[in-house]
């Protein structure tokens, strides 16, 4: 553990550490371009250099390792100047079209620029290197090597991160540029990683581009949903629009997000997402869809049922649960879903595409219920004779009800996620509206928070849950979300 | 100091392997195969031999850098990639000498325990690289190099690798990525090459010329090869001519000749009408000397390095008076730019920038403005960048500005050349 000093102030440095790991742990700011705490170290950019004392010579922060005794100054006339040089040096060829690049705002060579430099230009504006712009490469991204500082960072992901190698830099000097392989597509699962990991506006994504000035974006931190991974994630909205979900980096689970996490926050703003009620494919009102739920379920009291759901919160879950043993009084509800876990492509997708699987688990162990088999079976056998259930979740019994014919009564987000089997569908508001926990496969808790408004009328599922009970002549007296969780004993 | 000597690296009559073997040769590796392998490392070190590829490096404490008890493979490789413009020496070692080369990589391969080594050879050099596989295929069938040579038990072979022409191959560390089949860019050090060189095994590089002089080292001992030359600076060294001298070419000189003396009595002085302006000592990227200067130096490490510039790789470029600096260095500059691998921010953005301030001021549109951002330019790339090629473009604009200011001035101001420099361009 060597002991150092930054900036006249004493640090112990884990063993191996380099300087701006030291430095960091100071909260000493070493600016940097190419180096990235989870990709290899290049050293490139030069923007780290640092003073150490008895060293004739700058040296990287990046890649030297903390020493005893090291006296290191990041604060030195010195290295102020090798800062203002190196920026200067990358603005050159840069075309400075921060106007009409969707970067700025977020910009390394914008933030850097005001942070360590302020210098006037010094170069002719009709000197500088044309390159390509916008190049559309693969579906997510688009490259403007003007743009591009030469890092390297997403040539290193695609060789370190996802091993598909499909960029290079190619040429030299100021000739050089990003381009990929010969016979490589950029299309990779991880691929919108790289307008993340890009400091400058050479990657953007094509999907987020244009849509908003990043300075307008608020930012909810939240859980991505897509799998049982539980990737920590921040949802960039404005104005009741999610623009674009970004990973929150973490020790436990993910310094990454995969593309299809990505894109989960579509389907809510999506053209078939429900406002209303669905029966047999007909659009109705949220009131008379409940009604009609309601006397179908009245109907087959006794042969009523709950199916819990992997891709339901544990709250969500909890509502289900007390529906079936308060207002249907019955013993027919399941919250038994297992799944194989784990990730499958040795980065961050999970075998398990549900997000709560384990969640669910925690609901069946406090609160008992069927076997998925039994309550198949007892479906198939027509003891069930109505199943309320999420409409992902239908697809576990799906072959039971096309065998029996039962009514299905379902919750869902969007059109497209209802099951042909389905007699009612009730809207309920998306994890992106409303809060809720989840498991994930590391037995994780996470939490998804709100980052916007759910249309009017559209509720939380346990606040739907507590109509339909009202419907069927039970208060559950649900006024949050923690209410659903009251009465259930959680081991 | 021994000037009249003779050769130890250029000599007759030793191009092919019996010319070679008559005059002694090979008997060297015999003599290192019956000592210790740090027997002949301590020998290279009594020898005081420094690398000739232009950074001065003492060679047998390179040797040595080798970790003693690293598992796995360890391997020598010889930089022939002879790219610095103006330098022609190892060709001519090539040409004219190719088993001291096969010799010294032997010995120098036993010293470190290395099985495998390879010669990187500058890939324009096509001609030179067929006869040196065919020197190494005549070694190899005389035994000198394969598997136990000699009947010593010691096994060592040789490959001819040929570079595919970009001159950052000639660092070492380019080369090492080169040879391992990437992209020639320099790596980080550390780690080097030493502990993690070629394919991430201890790896010795030492260029031609180094290599060349192992032979006669061992044969004649270290002590006898350290009293040639000046102090530090021992034994002998190529010197490659070029520029208005009557007799260009290459010279083995022991080190520590003074510079008048080379050019009067090896190079016949400049030629009949010329007159000495400056002198590049080391190659293009050192830093030139005035006339003056290069009167009063002295050829070896120390001296040159007090007058401010290099040995380097002893490629010494005579510019005479009816030279335009501003030409000369922006014909270096388009080198520089063209050779910059791209990977540091200072070396990739400087070099070309460089290269655009020099044809402003050749063409007559700079400004003096223009020759005091030159000048910062190549400041803020000294010494800040992975290897040496940025300040192999940033010390030859420092000193050519600095000492030649008043022609870049002259080139602000409109006029173009000096005036007796108008035919040459």
């Amino acid at each position: 553990m060597p002991k150092l000093t930054i900036d006249g102030k004493a640090v112990e440095a884990a063993k191996g550490a380099t300087l701006l790991e030291a430095a960091q742990q100071l909260g000493v700011y070493i600016p940097r371009y190419c180096y990235h705490p989870k990709l290899s170290v290049s050293g490139n950019c030069r923007m780290c250099l640092v003073e150490v004392e008895k060293t004739s010579k700058l040296v990287t922060a990046c890649s030297t390792e903390a020493a005893e005794g090291m006296s290191v100054r990041t604060d030195s006339e010195k290295v102020k100047a090798a800062r203002r040089d190196v920026l200067e040096f990358l603005l050159i060829n840069h075309p400075l079209d921060c106007p009409i690049c969707d970067q700025a705002g977020e910009c390394g060579l914008q933030d850097y620029y005001m942070e360590y430099s302020l210098k006037k230009s010094r170069f002719p504006q009709g000197d500088k290197v044309t390159r390509q712009k916008r190049r559309a490469l693969g579906p997510h991204l688009v490259l403007d090597n003007e743009r591009c500082v030469l890092c390297t960072r997403c040539v290193r992901f695609c060789s370190e991160v996802t091993k598909t190698s499909e960029l290079e830099v190619m040429e030299r000097a100021d000739h050089s540029f990003i381009d990929l392989k010969e016979g490589k597509s950029l299309d990779n699962d991880y691929s919108l990683n790289i307008a993340d990991l890009c400091p400058v506006g050479a990657w953007t994504s094509r999907d987020f581009r244009f849509k908003s000035r990043v300075w307008f974006l608020k930012k909810t931190p939240t859980v991505c949903l897509g799998c049982a991974t539980g990737c920590l994630i921040e949802a960039h909205h404005n104005e009741n629009t999610v623009y674009r979900l970004v990973p929150r980096p973490n020790a436990e689970t993910n310094t990454w997000l995969c593309d299809r996490g990505r894109m989960t926050y579509k389907a809510v703003q999506a053209g078939d997402r429900l406002a209303k009620g669905v029966i047999k494919n007909g659009l109705i009102d949220l009131e008379p869809a409940l009604r009609e739920a309601a006397t179908r379920i009245d109907e087959q009291h006794a042969a009523a049922a709950v199916l819990g759901s992997p891709w339901l919160s544990i709250e969500d879950n909890a509502a289900l649960a007390r529906l079936a043993a308060e207002a249907l009084k019955t013993e027919n509800f399941c919250f038994d879903f297992s799944a194989e876990q784990g990730i499958k492509d040795g980065i961050l997708v999970n075998k398990d595409p549900a997000p709560n699987t384990a969640g669910a688990g925690l609901v069946k162990a406090a609160c008992g219920g069927l076997s998925l088999e039994e309550f198949s079976r007892r479906i198939a056998d027509k003891r069930i004779k109505v199943v309320i259930t999420e409409a992902r979740a239908a697809a576990f019994i799906k072959d039971a009800l096309k065998a029996s014919g039962a009514r299905l009564i379902v919750f869902a987000v969007n059109r497209a996620e209802i099951p042909p089997e389905a007699y009612a569908t009730l809207p309920y508001a998306s994890y992106f509206e409303t809060p809720g926990t989840f498991v994930n496969y590391q037995g994780l808790k996470r939490r998804a928070e709100p980052a916007v408004e759910a249309k009017e009328g559209v509720k939380p599922l346990w606040a739907v849950v507590n109509k339909l009970a009202v419907y069927s002549g039970t208060s559950l007296r649900l006024d949050s979300a923690e209410d659903a969780l009251k009465g259930i004993n959680f081991r | 100091m021994i000037l009249n000597m003779e050769s130890i690296l250029l000599k007759d009559n030793v191009e092919c392997l019996e010319g070679y073997f008559a005059a002694g040769g090979y008997k060297p590796l015999k003599k290192a195969l019956a000592l210790k392998p740090s027997e002949v490392t301590d020998e290279v070190k009594k020898s005081n031999l420094r690398g000739r590829g232009g950074a001065g490096f003492p060679t047998g404490l390179k040797w040595s850098f080798i970790p003693k008890d690293a598992p796995g493979p360890r391997y020598l490789v010889c930089n022939a990639d002879e790219g610095e413009p103006g330098t022609f020496k190892d060709r001519e070692l090539l040409l004219k000498n190719p088993h001291a080369l096969i010799e010294g990589m032997a010995i120098a391969g036993y010293a470190i325990g290395a099985a495998h080594g390879y010669i990187y050879i500058r890939g324009e050099f096509a001609a030179e690289a067929a006869l040196l596989e065919r020197a190494v295929a005549d070694a190899r069938a005389k035994g000198f190099i394969g598997r136990n040579i000699l009947g010593s038990g010691f096994n060592f072979e040789l490959f001819v690798h040929r570079g595919a022409g970009a001159y950052i191959c000639g660092e070492e560390t380019a080369l090492l990525e080169s040879l391992e089949g990437f992209k020639g860019q320099p790596r980080l050090k550390p780690p080097f090459p030493a502990v993690k060189g070629l394919f991430g095994s201890p790896t010795v590089i030492n260029n031609v010329e180094t290599l060349a002089a192992v032979p006669s080292i061992i044969e004649k001992g270290g002590d006898w090869y350290a009293a040639i030359g000046a102090g530090k600076s021992a034994g002998t060294k190529l010197f490659c001519v070029s520029g208005p001298v009557n007799k260009p070419g290459v010279y083995e000189l022991p080190l520590g000749v003074p510079f008048r003396t080379f050019l009067e009595n090896n190079c016949g002085g400049l030629k009949a009408g010329k007159k000495l302006k400056a002198v590049i000592p080391g190659g293009s990227s050192t830093p030139v000397l005035t006339a003056a200067e290069a009167l009063a130096v002295n050829l070896d490490y120390e001296s040159l390095a007090a007058a401010g510039s290099m040995l380097g790789s002893g490629a010494v470029i005579i510019i005479d008076e009816s030279q335009c600096m501003v030409k000369l260095l922006q014909v270096l500059a388009r080198f520089y730019h063209h050779e910059s691998c791209g990977q540091c921010t200072p070396c990739r953005e400087g070099c070309g920038w460089i290269e655009k301030l020099l044809n402003r001021l050749e063409d007559g549109r700079g400004t003096v403005k223009d020759l005091d951002t030159l000048y910062s330019v190549a400041e803020a790339m000294l010494g800040r960048t992975i290897c040496p090629l940025a300040d192999a473009m940033a010390m030859p604009v420092m000193s050519f500005v600095k000492k030649f200011r008043s022609e870049f001035e002259a080139h602000a101001a409109g006029k173009c050349c000096p005036p007796d420099a108008a035919g040459e361009h």
